[in-house]
């Protein structure tokens, strides 16, 4: 295990960037997203969680997979692939966790191309998280805030002046050993720290309002929680805007469009949203004609059919939504009201 | 508020057993201390959950859209902000008044959840109970009192119509309507912006729709976007794209914004829903301002029996086209 001194972390960021895209948490202004790092960004490494989770990075907003221009009666076709390498600092558990949800989809056979070669460019650094927030409750999904989360290449914990450094993967240690001049490894006392403060988080967590959020207490089968009533009525509030969609983690819906300029133009692939009246929308029309089918769908999505599909809900915890969501309409009341609560811990 | 909340429960069942209304919109409280909500009431015994605290910061005029449109009789509560919105919908022919009754709640004001964050109250905090213009924090380890307008939202320093200006049944005393800040300041933050030049407000804007993920949630949380369906979800049109082209984001703004002026109430839910703290008040004030400007005092929302500055012609009308006007680029 390595460390570095917090105060040391700008030479960090420099010596990373000579090499790779950087991606950080950015304050701008009041919102704190994983931006690229420029000289003098206002890293924000306290912040818990980013108001758009780092999906962004590994399956971007809007995607162009390839140009096209007409040469004379031919078209001609170019692929655009993603250019540079690239290292995300400060990726939280739960975000890290949403990663390999997000795997089961797009690396699963057939193979997206470009999500496997965006995976295959990056380099993950995880931060543990100490000071859980109230809106958190990652650990209804068996996600340990304070742990090294597998899918990073490498761990770290902020201990106040300190950053522990903990390599895990073949990647994660040849890009550890490539900064080798700005790492030292860590002492006895510096372990020790770890583990109390690591000791300190159960505590903590027990202490969350949303700590009794239990979604395998969830019963019935498919088709019992498809046809619940339950639906009738959480919908009600829904504003059918987009944005638990977007700022979800394991959200992964898109849709797939044209820019059609002169004579050429590009193919893009873009985040669409479950909630949106032109979702799915097909030559007949859309299947789900109104808010409770839709609210219903995302819902199924998340806690039924995925897991049916991978064995894993669709949700971290990372409370995006209970904290965004204009209406509050989010997936602790949809759990608790399906019966995923348990009375004791 | 403690007191008020039994009176409205009480009202509520009322309604519901007397079948005065099919359906009550009011509000509910989840598991978290910000966390009130629209909920939906058309059973007696459901109402024992409705709650009005200092968090039922949710407009429900919104809802009566879909509702009074069904055939259904709403009985609706609403805020100061929210009778605005209500009368705009009105003067709009979006809400069946017959269909409709009004209790009007005389508003104190409406806690903003990030300022209690950003002053770390947040921690082990169970309950938020006001107490005249203050606030008692209840946490685990006791209570913190705070002078209620350092947690407000802005919005709610600004507002002069805490009271509703429709009714069919006023709850509770008025509040006084001073606002804690100068009416006239909403618009400093927009003379700000004027005094810079037009490639410096370019870049501002520019670096501020940058930000926007098209979430749409400004426009669906709107009283003023009240089309049945808002021309960018028509796909065939294809006005607006589905990929994040600053272009395209600074083209939704624009319309959007446009499409409200002369009926936006400034009720600033646009900005507060705005996951990215996009100041989209600073646009809409901006608008409101040159309505000021060139027809005289408007403030949308408060009489739905008066026609909107942007749909009368009178000959004495600002004309933006001759030199020396009004207006456009004739000033």
């Amino acid at each position: 295990m390595k460390k570095i001194a917090k105060d040391q972390l700008a030479l960090l960021w420099e010596k990373i960037d000579q090499n790779y895209q950087l991606f950080l948490p950015i304050a701008k202004e009041k919102a704190v997203n994983f931006s690229t790092w420029k000289e003098g960004a206002e890293v924000d490494l306290d912040a818990l969680r980013t108001v758009n989770s780092p999906k962004n990075i590994i399956f971007p907003q809007t995607e162009t997979y390839l140009t096209f221009k007409k040469e004379g009666k031919k078209l001609g076709l170019e692929v655009v692939s993603r250019d540079e390498e690239y290292v995300v600092f400060g990726v939280r558990p739960c975000d890290v966790a949403s990663f390999k949800l997000l795997d089961n989809v797009f690396l699963g056979e057939p193979v997206d191309k470009f999500y496997e070669e965006n995976r295959q460019k990056g380099l993950i650094i995880s931060q543990a998280c100490l000071n859980p927030e109230e809106t958190c409750f990652c650990n209804a999904f068996a996600i340990n805030p304070e742990s090294a989360p597998v899918g990073a290449d490498v761990a770290t914990w902020d201990l106040g002046d300190l950053l522990l450094w903990e390599a895990q993967s073949e990647k994660g240690k040849a890009f550890t050993e490539a900064l080798s001049d700005l790492l030292e490894d860590v002492s006895e006392d510096d372990r020790k720290k770890l583990d109390e403060v690591k000791a300190g988080i159960k505590d903590k967590l027990e202490d969350l309002p949303l700590v009794h959020v239990a979604p395998e207490k969830i019963e019935g089968g498919l088709k019992e929680i498809f046809a619940s009533e339950v639906w009738d009525e959480l919908y009600q509030r829904c504003l059918g805007c987009g944005m638990c969609t977007y700022v979800c983690p394991t959200c992964h819906c898109y849709d797939l469009k044209d820019y059609n300029g002169n004579g050429c133009g590009e193919r893009f692939r873009c985040w669409d949203s479950c909630m949106f009246s032109d979702f799915t929308m097909m030559a007949h029309g859309n299947p789900r004609t109104t808010q409770k089918e839709r609210v219903r769908q995302r819902f199924m999505h998340k806690l039924v059919y995925y897991p049916n599909n991978y064995e894993s809900y669709a949700c971290v915890g990372c409370g995006r939504c209970t904290e965004r969501c204009p209406v509050r309409l989010d997936i602790v009341k949809v759990i608790k009201k399906l019966g995923g609560e348990r009375n004791e811990l | 508020m403690e007191k008020i909340k039994e009176e409205i429960r009480q009202i509520a069942r009322e309604a519901l057993t007397g079948k005065k209304v099919d359906i009550i919109l009011a509000w509910e409280k989840g598991p978290l201390w910000y966390d009130s909500y629209p909920a939906f009431f058309t059973k007696e015994e459901e109402v024992d959950s409705l709650t009005w605290d200092s968090f039922c910061i949710n407009n429900l005029s919104k809802y009566l859209l879909e509702e009074t449109m069904a055939d259904k009789k709403v009985g609706v509560f609403v805020k100061g902000c929210d009778a605005l919105a209500f009368n705009q919908m009105m003067q709009d022919n979006r809400i069946r008044r017959d269909n409709v009754v009004v209790y009007g709640l005389p508003c104190p004001g409406m806690i903003d959840p990030d300022k209690v964050r950003a002053k770390r109250l947040n921690r082990g905090l169970t309950e938020v109970k006001q107490s005249g213009d203050e606030l008692i924090f209840v946490t685990k380890d006791g209570e913190i009192t705070v002078p209620a307008h350092e947690v407000y939202y802005d919005k709610c320093l600004y507002c002069h119509y805490p009271n509703p200006v429709v009714y069919d049944q006023l709850i509770g005393e008025k509040v006084a309507a001073e606002t804690a800040l100068d009416r006239s300041e909403r618009f400093s933050q927009v003379e700000a912006l004027e005094a810079l030049s037009a490639e410096e407000r370019f870049a501002y804007w520019d670096s501020q729709f940058s930000k926007c993920m098209r979430c749409f949630a400004c426009r669906n949380v709107c009283p003023a976007c009240s089309c049945e369906r808002c021309t960018f979800d028509d796909d065939d049109l294809d006005i607006l794209g589905k990929a994040r082209e600053d272009s395209e984001d600074q083209f939704f703004h624009l319309i959007r914004a446009y499409h409200v002026v002369g009926r936006c109430i400034d009720c600033g839910e646009c900005s507060r829903v705005c996951p990215q703290d996009i100041p989209l008040e600073k646009l809409n004030r901006k608008l409101i301002k040159d309505i000021n400007a060139l027809y005289g005092e408007y403030q949308a929302g408060l009489d739905p029996s008066t026609k909107a500055p942007l749909v009368t012609y009178q000959l004495e009308d600002a004309d933006s086209f001759t030199a020396g006007e009004k207006g456009g680029k004739g000033t």
